[in-house]
């Protein structure tokens, strides 16, 4: 696989590579999700400027999404491009050709393209703080089985607290349970709002619950931040959070960005976390599944280890990660090939996720108009995806509620969206407890948005009602 | 994903229309007669009794179609390292990936689940497990270390043991797992002892006398022995440990529990778990059963006191048993753990099924490797019975092997002069010895490899003995 170069020269790579292309750019605007064709000339085909991407391009990269779904939920699983799919097979056929001369020779230069490519794309300082891993659930584990042990050693005392928000991931509150709980940490979790006005309403929670984890001389050890919180859906604002944490003597910030890399700004110095971890696999193309954990080398982040102890232990963990006995390596050597596939858009990956914004916004408007509804955040504090309001109608009284509402977009309307419950507060009357989390990535289409919105009204027309769902 | 369906019955009804030679039990020379199918009869045909002895096996020609992908200019006599898979199993895996991409909430929520649950079934059918709560699917063998030994670590931790309790290993096994004891146990206060074996072996007998030797040391001043780490088959210098002795050996001497390494294990021993009688067991899918990278059971046999083990890698279904626990890590390509019903079509389709392989792949590597040895003049590292389907085969002395260095580059030379893929070993001269054999090869046989790979491995040795080669010569 070729070195790779830097990002400048990788989009002049793009796009020259395609600039015999003749197709429709994928305009910046997308008030109707098109733009106006031009036909080429084909006597100038050397000496055309280099094009993007197409819309017919973008619908063959996804072609093998299921044609019947309105598949407005990128966040969970993400998705990844044919021509990735394809680089990815081309790695795994060539393991499997000769696995031992693979593993000799080529396993391991490529492990290291793919972790610089990721560093200058994070801004981080040096390759080694940049590990590859499974997904963020792994990248949790790494950094939480660092803490127990610290307790276990006798370096934390039982009792130091570990701080997290309410809204976090409920694999990360196990992990919390299973790693700091486990060893003798108190966990103390943030109520944040939601829906949320602004920035500052999370700010003055998360220093309320800050004052509460060192409330009586307490330590804080660790403050597990999410840079997307899941479900409800929001954009924390952590670089104040990371800087309220130095100012407040917390000992390390992990900031979980499952949705990070594609999504939001990605940026650690800026940043200033002590561990942070994305997936690439949900908003940067990759195929299922790699993340990368970010562990600043001057912070105050240690002895961390992958959990699954092999050849390279003691190395370091970048290192650790790049052997974790034999495993299908594929999706962490396709990042060079994500970048070509993202540089064939304008503005490469920033201009992905200025659109998708852009976007997310106008569908998330065009639903709460019809629906008279709100969404869950101001505009400036979703990125790709934002929580839409659910018409009070409906009905929606218990997160089961969701579930099958749910359920029965997905198999009446072939919608595939997720739903949040939210529960009324003290004294609330007639406010919105249920949500649909939309998300906006390339291959989306206003009409699949138009779908969800006449399926709901449909619904409301009906005089549906949650309560008349079974499982 | 269709459920399944007995082995004879799946084999015969997707084969019914096939005309091919049979996969002989004789390797004599690895060949048999092809017959040209008749593809007239192609649809018509009805299918066999499953008990047929009719010709419906898979052929040489077919066997070698199911491998086309591998490098042809090789010999590639190392199956033992990472396996190797079909390309109709690799077909099905891409199948279930195309599934998860084309809509991957439905596939989460309805299929991945069930399927996960079919190929756990068949596993615990095929090791003869009590129920399928004891079968847990993992990444490979290094992760089920990772989780059993985490587990001692809490232990320890926790004051269940004590500081200073001995888990008990065996001084070949593998490098990552020697590095997982250091990880889990030595750093959470645990006794690591090593058990020193003989190689080469002469007899089972000798493994068990050292091994009780160990087991004494272990437990010497009243220390408690926790954990037994047992290899079924050693990975390098490799022999088959005869582990059903060791492990009794371990009730009769109270070890808290037993942990069998089978990194080598389903497809190239028999896997019986009730025989064996570990409380651990775990084996790789890809070495020897066909599967593509990478997928491992982790037997964990149910008892009273119950097994508090947890897979590092903590999501949603924490706390529900270390079974539903693996089930979800996190959003990664499970298909390699899908795939398991599509191996039982492929091994089936050869006669004997698994066992007919295991049969065929220890006689042939016994073949070759006493071929190689009257060639050049050397031994086996082990008798033939204590050899599954790799052995140990002596280099000739005058090579000069003198150290791990020269074992690798070696190995490199074979593998860049002679396109030949083949690991080699560095076995130390014992006090007084002299003259002995200090280089080995460790040669694997699986169905996809012939007798002209051995041939070209001896013809190479042999050209080196015939240049006067010495491995001094070697740089990196």
């Amino acid at each position: 696989m070729a070195s790779l170069s830097p990002p400048e020269e990788e989009a002049a790579a793009a796009a020259a590579s395609f600039h015999h292309r003749r197709s429709k750019r994928y305009s910046s605007s997308t008030t109707n999700g098109l733009a106006a064709e031009s036909v080429p000339d084909k006597r100038h085909k050397i000496s055309l400027p280099p094009s993007f991407i197409s819309s017919s391009e973008i619908e063959s990269e996804f072609s093998h999404h299921d044609p019947a779904f309105a598949r407005i939920n990128n966040g969970s699983f993400g998705s990844c491009p044919s021509s990735v799919i394809a680089a990815q097979r081309d790695w795994q056929l060539r393991f499997l050709r000769q696995p031992d001369r693979f593993f000799f020779d080529e396993l391991k230069p490529n492990i290291s393209a793919s972790r610089a490519a990721i560093k200058r794309l994070i801004n981080a300082e040096h390759d080694d703080e940049v590990s590859l891993v499974d997904n963020a659930t792994t990248a949790a584990a790494i950094v939480l089985q660092q803490t127990a042990w610290a307790f276990r050693e006798g370096r934390f005392d039982r009792g130091d607290a570990v701080v997290m928000l309410h809204y976090a991931f409920g694999s990360v509150k196990k992990s919390v349970e299973a790693y700091v709980s486990r060893s003798g940490g108190e966990v103390i979790e943030m109520q944040l709002p939601f829906p949320v006005n602004s920035a500052e309403e999370i700010v003055n929670r998360f220093r309320t619950g800050l004052a509460l984890g060192k409330a009586n001389g307490r330590k804080v050890r660790l403050a597990l931040i999410d840079h997307v919180t899941s479900m409800p859906s929001v954009v924390i604002p952590i670089k104040e959070l990371v800087k309220i944490c130095r100012e407040e003597g917390v000992d390390q910030v992990f900031v979980d960005a499952a949705h990070g890399i594609g999504c939001v700004d990605v940026d650690m110095k800026e940043i200033g976390a002590d561990f942070y971890t994305s997936n690439l696999h949900k908003w940067f193309f990759a195929p299922p599944s790699v993340a990368f954990l970010y562990c600043k080398r001057s912070g105050a982040g240690g002895n961390l280890h992958h959990p699954v102890v092999s050849h390279e232990y003691g190395n370091g963990l970048a290192v650790e990660s790049t052997w974790v006995g034999t495993r299908d390596y594929s999706a962490q050597l396709v990042v060079p090939s994500i970048l070509e596939f993202v540089n064939r858009f304008e503005g490469g990956i920033d201009g992905i996720k200025k659109r998708n914004h852009e976007s997310v916004i106008e569908m998330g408007e065009m639903l709460v108009k019809s629906w008279g509804t709100q969404l869950g955040c101001p505009p400036e504090m979703c990125p790709s995806m934002v929580m839409v309001g659910l018409p009070v109608c409906l009905g929606v009284s218990s997160e089961t509620d969701a579930v099958r509402l749910r359920n029965l977009l997905r198999e009446r309307f072939s919608i595939e969206i997720p739903t949040y419950f939210r529960a009324p507060g003290e004294g609330e009357t007639d406010s919105i407890t249920g949500y649909v989390r939309i998300s906006y990535q390339v291959y989306n289409k206003p009409e699949e948005y138009h779908r969800l919105k006449d399926a709901i009204n449909e619904l409301v027309r009906d005089g549906f009602k949650c309560s008349s769902l079974t499982d």
